[in-house]
């Protein structure tokens, strides 16, 4: 076999095989110059391939900043080197993964990876170091055991989450597994998720106590309810962490279940058409709602549902709901009282009765989200011969095997001791949740996992931590992302920088009053700044003062509450000091990397991806089709050739019609009615020399159909497809213009409805 | 062909007299004074990881760590982009793994002389699609891994052994 692409024919899906042929085409087009750094930086983004720090190609070393000589000059995206190593965000549907797929991420850590897979907290799997290169392998690798990195990042909807424990929970209502896994696939690629300013979030959760969905700070929540025995939702819009935290306000508080994928798509759509896109910092939908305000909010979104398409897709999955039902291997058993210490300390945290008789639930605990490819291949063969041959990712970013009969839980737990991976403390102080911080993330500002880490090895020294403070649960954001989710922790960290001396020096932000319960029910507020390396004494004084001061069986919030933040804040303050350079330079780098502190490296973020706007990215597809069209030919094969070409003039002419109709769908003939009605009769598309002539030549190749077969009408076609996907770009930046007075604000990929 | 990819492990006499921890800077004073030659771009932290690859040293064409896999720890060298056209994988893998291993011999920071042996060495092919981890692709691998330990390191005599299950990469022990 001389690729993966021969390899595994026949294995792909096919539009997933295809979508992975048009990236690989990208690449090359990228490397030729022919895609512009931007476009192309969204396009990867929406395939999953992240940046990394350091690939603007420089690095301080402690000393001063150096230039990285990567091999080529190629770029990737803007101020992006293209041979930079890069992350591979890979979306795990409400975290579930089979033991084969499993298996195959653990090979793709081995081959283009650093040997670490990475459990993220919102239940996906990163890879970290990976060159661009090799993605598109990376990806068909995936697509053949049933995964799509598509819009795992980028401004698109990303993984839809669930709680871990969905299907096999005591407290929930119902099974969310099903519906969050629908809608993963309904929204995937669809038209009224391209044109978002940022990116979209979306959770399930069974229950409405239970923190595990935390559907309260995602873009959209959907909770299960039961209303006069019919199944439904509460639904919560607006929700998010960032820099400014919102508690999504509730949409409905109850949307009966075959109306849940319509309001989503409508919310999409008014999203993209709403929302903003000029000012990357006040995107998301939380800042759309809150301008509108929610009343508001659901009008303009009753009234878009109106407009909706009738699709299918919105209740076909309903009449199986069982499909992502799981099997369990072996039959339920009873689990044993006793055994040795060390096992008795694992079970106290890290197994869970299931609602199932006979069943439980093994929580894995893993140092920072992280494990090898060898723990990997150990944790699904444990999958297999003790659950149903599945595990699920967690927000904590541990994974859990579900299905294994009380009476195998020994044996689970030896195997997993086997692995390195038998820690105990699943949930508890000492499994601190962290965001990639400095260590990979182009925004780290401090060394969030760096302190995880340190926390992690303070934590687990016997009697360090009161057994009152056992279940604290501590997050680290290593910048104002709060991909970390520190805002609804017990005690919250985010990092910061302050300069001491002239000097830059680490710290966090300590954020206290989160609540990680009732679906992230509160979020904390920052009381005091502290350096890093004082950050361990600073969780020592909390945990001690909560066990002493604790009255009954208080809630650490409630015992915050009830002191006050005045009185918390006295009880930090003795530990924010920094001591002078000269005195203990130690203060003056971060955990875990030796190099004098400094915020010089950080670069542009990709979190919000590139305001791309649907336009463009049709018009690039067209451009690219123009392209396939090209070697089509070079290859006699004309008809290929033809119809490529015509392909690219009607991907063109979609990409502008849908500016004044957002239902047009991918069919020829609705195509060419829509050009015509907004483009054609209005003359918007006439060239101001040729008029006409270029939406002729669309025109008339639709009404001639598939060609002769010949080189000469596919040459033919190219040149004129060529020449349309000008005009098309051309008819665009006309209609921003015209757009630009009214809108107040011009801007590429400005709403067309403003 | 045995694929552009290929991880060499030496392992240590002994368990390390440092600390895992105590590689960090020594990794970023290589980056800072360009000791490998190559693209070094950043040092990553998994000593928190069980049995896992310790400290890295992420370069452009290869990696070089102090791992830990097997709870036996090691300086893995790891090529991940392809060599030159002519250049031998392997022979290149091996003499790169030996002189990351003598530059550590010579920092105090981290051990005293010969902390990794040359008796024992762990090879890797993760390169699963053109070689398996079967016995057909062992017989093919062999007079290559042969002549490439006698070209890297000359004067010892290696015996090989195929290693790990099916789904694992090519894995050989070399035994002097």
């Amino acid at each position: 076999m001389t690729s993966w692409k021969e390899k595994l024919a026949g294995t792909v899906r096919e539009d997933w095989d295809k979508e992975i042929d048009v990236f690989q085409t990208q690449i090359e087009l990228k490397k030729q110059g022919k895609i512009e750094d931007r476009v192309f930086a969204e396009t990867r983004l929406r395939r999953g391939a992240y940046g990394q720090r350091y690939d603007n190609g420089q690095r301080h070393d402690g000393f001063e900043t150096k230039k990285l000589a990567f091999p080529t000059t190629h770029m990737k995206g803007p101020e992006t080197f293209f041979d930079a190593p890069g992350m591979m965000r890979i979306k795990i549907p409400f975290g579930r993964l089979s033991s084969h797929q499993l298996e195959v991420q653990c090979d793709l850590a081995e081959e283009y990876s650093d040997q670490i897979l990475h459990v993220t907290t919102r239940q996906d799997i990163q890879l970290h170091f990976i060159h661009l290169d090799d993605t598109p392998d990376l990806m068909r690798r995936l697509a053949a055991s049933g995964i799509t990195t598509r819009e795992a990042c980028g401004n698109s909807v990303r993984n839809v989450t669930a709680c871990q424990y969905a299907g096999v929970c005591h407290t929930e209502t119902f099974d969310v597994t099903p519906y969050a896994d629908a809608i993963m696939y309904f929204l995937l690629g669809h038209d009224d998720t391209m044109d978002f300013g940022r990116k979209f979030k979306i959770a399930f959760s069974g229950c409405h106590d239970q923190p595990c969905g935390l559907t309260n700070f995602h873009d959209l929540g959907a909770t299960a309810v039961i209303k006069d025995g019919q199944r439904g939702f509460r639904v919560v819009v607006g929700g998010g962490l960032g820099a400014v935290p919102h508690a999504a306000p509730v949409y409905a508080e109850f949307v009966p279940e075959a109306e849940l994928f319509p309001l989503a798509q409508a919310i999409c759509r008014v999203f993209g058409k709403l929302g903003e896109k000029a000012n990357r910092s006040r995107a998301r939908i939380k800042f759309l709602v809150k301008k509108l305000g929610i009343a508001e909010f659901i009008r303009i979104v009753e009234e878009e549902r109106k407009n909706l398409r009738p699709d299918p897709r919105w209740t076909a999955f309903l009449s199986d709901l069982h499909h992502t039902d799981e099997t369990p291997g072996k039959p339920g058993s009873a689990r044993p009282a006793s055994g040795s210490a060390e096992y008795l300390a694992w079970a106290k945290h890290n197994v869970r009765p299931q609602k199932q008789d006979g069943y439980a639930v093994v929580l894995v605990k893993l140092p920072l989200g992280d494990f090898t490819p060898l723990q990997g291949r150990g944790l699904a063969d444990i999958a297999r011969d003790y659950g149903a041959g599945s595990v699920r990712l967690t927000a904590d970013q541990n994974v859990i095997i579900r299905w294994v009969p009380g009476g195998d839980v020994p044996a689970v737990y030896a195997r997993l001791a086997a692995l390195g991976l038998a820690e105990p403390g699943a949930e508890t102080i000492s499994d601190i949740t962290s965001c990639p911080g400095t260590d990979t993330c182009k925004l780290g500002i401090s060394s969030s996992r760096g302190l995880a880490g340190e926390l992690r090895r303070h934590l687990s020294v016997v009697g360090t931590v009161p057994a009152a403070a056992e279940d604290l649960h501590i997050k680290c954001s290593g910048c104002f992302n709060s991909c970390g989710q520190h805002h609804v922790a017990d005690l919250g960290f985010l990092g910061v920088s302050r300069n001491v001396g002239g000097r830059r020096v680490p710290h966090f932000q300590f954020v206290v009053g989160g609540e990680w319960t009732n679906n992230a029910g509160n979020y904390g507020l920052p009381i005091a700044t502290v350096p890093s390396k004082r950050v361990p004494e600073v969780v020592d004084a909390m945990t001690k003062a909560f066990a002493a001061g604790r009255q009954g069986q208080e809630k650490f919030r409630e015992w915050i509450e009830r002191i006050g933040k005045r009185e918390v804040k006295k009880l930090v303050d003795p530990f924010t000091d920094v001591p002078p350079y000269d005195v203990d330079p130690s203060y003056y780098s971060d955990w875990g990397d030796p190099r004098e502190y400094t915020i010089g490296d950080i670069g542009v973020g990709e979190c919000a991806g590139e305001v791309v706007s649907f336009v463009e990215m049709g018009l690039s597809a067209a451009e690219r089709e123009l392209f396939e069209a090209q070697v089509a030919l070079d290859e006699k094969q004309a008809q290929r050739a033809y119809d490529l070409g015509f392909r690219a003039m009607l991907n063109a002419a979609r990409a502008l019609a849908r500016e004044f109709n957002p239902n047009v769908a991918d069919e020829r003939e609705e195509i060419v009615a829509e050009f015509k009605k907004h483009l054609f009769d209005t003359q918007l598309f006439f060239d101001k020399f040729v008029g006409p002539k270029f939406a002729h030549f669309f025109l008339r190749a639709h009404e001639a159909g598939k060609g002769d077969g010949s080189a000469d009408a596919a040459r033919t076609m190219i040149e004129e497809g060529a020449l349309f996907v000008e005009a098309s770009h051309a008819c665009y930046q006309k209609m921003l213009a015209l757009r630009a007075p009214a809108a107040g604000a011009p801007a590429a990929g400005a709403p067309a409805a403003e | 062909m045995i694929g552009d990819k290929v991880s060499v492990k030496l392992f240590a006499k002994q368990s390390l007299e440092a600390p895992l921890e105590s590689y960090i800077p020594v990794f970023h004073q290589w980056i800072r004074d360009a000791k490998l030659n190559e693209l070094l771009i950043d040092v990553a932290d998994y000593t928190h990881v069980p049995r896992g690859i310790g400290v890295l040293l992420v370069g452009h064409g290869s990696d070089v760590a102090i791992d830990q896999g097997e709870d036996r720890p090691g300086l893995l060298f790891c090529r991940k982009r392809a060599l030159p056209a002519g250049a031998d994988l392997l022979t290149d893998a091996l003499r790169r793994a030996v002189q990351a291993a003598e530059l550590l011999d010579a920092d105090p920071a981290v051990h005293g002389p010969k902390a990794f042996g040359k008796g024992e060495i762990l090879i890797r092919f993760p390169d699963r699609l053109h070689v398996q981890n079967d016995e057909a692709s062992f017989e093919r691998a062999r007079p290559l891994v042969l002549r490439a330990l006698s070209e890297a390191l000359p004067g010892a005599t290696y015996t090989l052994r195929r290693e790990g299950e099916a789904r694992e990469p090519l894995t050989i022990r070399a035994t002097a």
